[in-house]
């Protein structure tokens, strides 16, 4: 019987192997179709039907020019669940992990979790948390409290979080944080970049989404093209000499009890912006509470991007005050009508159109030459040069070569053009020609007259200023050359106002001056218009000066506005040029001025 | 012929039975082997899609963890925190008074800065496998098990 019957046994037992794994299957089938995820492949089916989809680029990254980085994108994670992947241990212990990690109310979560999405046709959900208003934001964690999660995820004895699922999505990072804040601009959450250069070269930066077909099951995952990321910018600013003219600014700030400062550094042989403090500060790391104080709010940037002074360097407008005076001088000098030692009698007041100027101080100054009219700041001389040496016509003309009126064609976003009446303007009187001598009843952007000054430094080229240095994307790198935007006046007048202006700072701007190296220079102190005339109290206090005199590497503005403990820029601006001078021609290696004579002699 | 042939199948018809059933047997063998093979290729593409998703995942993953790493680097060697490093460790910005300048013969200044190529976006498929596609019927039972334990408590 034995014999016999093995056989039997034997194909018995493979046959309830065979009708077991059959049956296995057929129950895996089964639940497929009709188990709890048949509505995930319906959803997922759905989705296949567009077949296409678009991949978003990685944002570039921003360097300074010695390679620090200032803008980068970081991985941050959104907490989304998978609903049927839920089970009840699981929904109290994310709501408990979640609720003591990321301090979140414990009750808000849970009954996100045990809501009944599949009922809505929802089966995975992103977490939210409710911000101010009831308004339900997102909630997102960093990469070392998704480690955690993910930690979690694989422990058996952690807590149980099946169904937690972290899914990353990238962040824009600027590791510098506010410092250089308002040249950076910021990107929002939808991945736009708006003012300063992440506005400029949004879309260079953003580069170009690409469309791929999608494949939703292993064998149609085909290895797809990988999107090319945005361009990578190098910026010509110097992060250390960012770092020094912020915090010198801040303190000068402080000293002085302005409202607000800025101070920028240029050099004027190729235009490039070395370094743009702005204070009071902007985080691009956290530009929410910043837009708040300005009355806007995140979800309307789009529309209200235009109307917005982000950077004052070249959206806000000012009155330049005496430190135009080197234009009106420059003007003069380079049309020939005058010369540096040409004498002049202050009487204290001349009518230019009807309208009587006076000096600051209100004061009669005797005689004086064009240097002592630089030196002391004497609105009635730079009144007399521009109406009855120059002449309107000239005068305007050379303004509007120095660039007045119109935009430098900086790289930044949001730049404006000044205003300047010209006597083709139906409102221009012959006042105005008095009055924009010495910088009032004209509105200039500090970038304006940090790039016309600028032109006086550097033999009288003008050079437009610029931010970034070089692009380099993924066909290699490319240098753009410095844009030359014209020459306003000659090499030899413009050595002219240079030297006169290097014996001026020894008299008025004495404060100025840095031991060892000639500097060039002017002081300002503007009034500010209101809509009743100008303001009494307030002043915008100014300087603006360029060195080494004998080979100019930098050209330094510095503005503090409505200064409390004086009003003068000779006492407020003026030392914070000097510190700022003394600082970088330390980190710009330059030698003092023995030395590179010594060097040239040598040579 | 053909009559002689008649005649053999009518004095044996298992002949023709034999026929029939070889015919039938060698075309399911040649099906299944047709079958068998397609089933293998769709398995190996699947099983290397598959690879081909994990190890996406895995580069998004590595790039994610070096762009983390490389903003901390920069956070932690701001200007600011330099400074502070090196006020702590006793040293102090240098005046003018400080420096001497030394003339270097043929002294070549060091190249500007090049920043790197921008690196090429992963492709990665969001959130990752559903668990509708990678739970198996394992999974699915001890699931079921650990919730009917739970309802249970």
């Amino acid at each position: 019987m034995i014999p016999t019957s093995l056989p039997y046994r034997r194909v018995s037992v493979l046959l309830a192997i065979m009708a077991m794994s059959a049956l296995a299957m057929f129950i895996q089938l089964i639940r497929v179709q009709f188990g709890p995820y048949a509505p995930v492949f319906s959803t997922w089916i759905e989705a296949a039907e567009d077949t296409e989809a678009e991949i978003e680029p990685v944002r570039g990254l921003i360097y300074d020019r010695d390679g620090d980085l200032l803008a980068t994108n970081v991985p941050m994670y959104y907490l989304e669940v998978e609903v049927f992947q839920l089970t009840q241990a699981s929904r109290k212990q994310i709501a408990a992990v979640l609720a003591r990690t990321l301090v979140l109310p414990y009750e808000d979560l849970y009954h996100q979790l045990t809501a009944d999405w599949g009922s809505l046709g929802q089966y995975r959900i992103r977490l939210t948390r409710e911000v101010n208003g009831g308004e339900r934001w997102p909630i997102t964690i960093d990469q070392v409290a998704a480690d955690v999660l993910k930690g979690f995820l694989l422990d058996p004895e952690a807590p149980d979080l099946s169904g937690l699922k972290p899914v990353p999505a990238p962040k824009r990072e600027y590791p510098a944080s506010a410092l250089a804040g308002h040249v950076l601009g910021f990107v929002n959450q939808e991945g736009k970049g708006y003012f300063g250069i992440e506005g400029f070269y949004d879309n260079w930066l953003g580069g170009k989404a690409i469309t791929v077909e999608r494949g939703f099951i292993p064998p149609e995952a085909r290895i797809q093209p990988d999107t090319p990321a945005g361009v990578n910018l190098v910026l010509t600013l110097d992060l250390d000499i960012q770092q020094m003219i912020d915090d010198i600014l801040r303190k000068a700030m402080e000293d002085s009890g302005s409202e607000a400062g800025q101070i920028i550094v240029m050099d004027p042989r190729n235009g490039e912006i070395l370094g743009m403090a702005i204070l009071p500060s902007l985080d691009p790391n956290n530009y929410e509470p910043w837009l708040a104080e300005l009355g806007v709010e995140a979800e309307d940037l789009e529309t209200e991007e235009d109307e917005l002074v982000i950077n004052p360097a070249v959206g806000g407008q000012f009155e330049p005050g005496s430190t135009f005076k080197i234009l009106t001088m420059a003007a003069a000098i380079d049309a020939g009508v005058i010369e540096p030692d040409d004498l002049f009698i202050d009487r204290g007041v001349i009518e230019v159109g009807g309208v009587k100027i006076r000096n600051w101080n209100g004061g009669a100054w005797g005689p004086q030459t064009m240097v002592g009219c630089l030196q002391h700041s004497l609105n009635v001389c730079l009144a007399y040069v521009a109406s009855e040496k120059l002449g309107a016509a000239p005068f305007y003309e050379y303004l509007t070569a120095f660039g007045m009126g119109r935009v430098t064609g900086i790289d930044l976003s949001g730049e404006v053009s000044g205003q300047m009446r010209t006597p083709r303007h139906p409102e221009w009187t012959q006042a105005d020609l008095g009055t924009n001598s010495f910088g009032q009843g004209i509105s200039v952007t500090p970038v304006q007259l940090i790039a016309a000054i600028g032109a006086v430094a550097n033999e009288g080229v003008m050079v437009q200023p610029h931010i970034v240095r070089a692009v380099v994307g993924p066909e290699g790198a490319y240098w753009p050359k410095p844009t030359t935007l014209g020459r306003p006046i000659s090499a030899e007048s413009a050595r002219t106002i240079t030297e006169m202006l290097a014996e001026s700072v020894e008299g008025e701007a004495r404060y100025a001056q840095v031991n060892g190296y000639e500097i060039a220079g002017k002081t300002g102190t503007a009034q500010i218009p209101t809509e009743s005339g100008y303001d009494e109290r307030w002043t915008i206090a100014s300087f603006i000066g360029w060195g080494p005199v004998s080979d100019p590497r930098f050209v330094v503005l510095v503005r503090l506005d409505k200064p409390e403990s004086s009003p003068w820029g000779s006492v407020v601006a003026a030392p914070v040029f000097s510190e700022v001078a003394e600082r970088l021609v330390a980190m710009l290696e330059i030698p003092p001025d023995s030395v590179r004579e010594q060097i040239t002699a040598g040579n | 012929m053909k009559k002689r042939q008649k005649q053999a199948f009518k004095i044996t018809p298992w002949r023709s039975h034999l026929r029939v059933t070889s015919r039938t047997v060698l075309t399911a063998i040649v099906l299944l082997i047709f079958g068998g093979l397609y089933l293998a290729v769709n398995a190996r593409v699947a099983g290397s899609g598959r690879s081909v998703l994990i190890m996406q995942m895995e580069r998004a993953e590595l790039q994610r963890q070096i762009s983390e790493l490389t903003a901390t680097l920069a956070e932690l060697t701001t200007p600011e925190r330099m400074l502070e490093r090196a006020l702590e460790l006793g040293f102090r910005p240098a005046e003018l008074g400080d420096i001497e300048y030394v003339v270097v013969a043929e002294y070549v200044p060091e190249d500007p800065f090049v920043a790197p190529k921008p690196p090429n976006s992963t492709t990665e498929r969001e959130g990752g496998l559903s668990p509708a596609y990678t739970e198996t019927l394992g999974d699915w039972i001890s699931r079921l098990v650990s919730q009917g334990s739970e309802r249970r408590q």
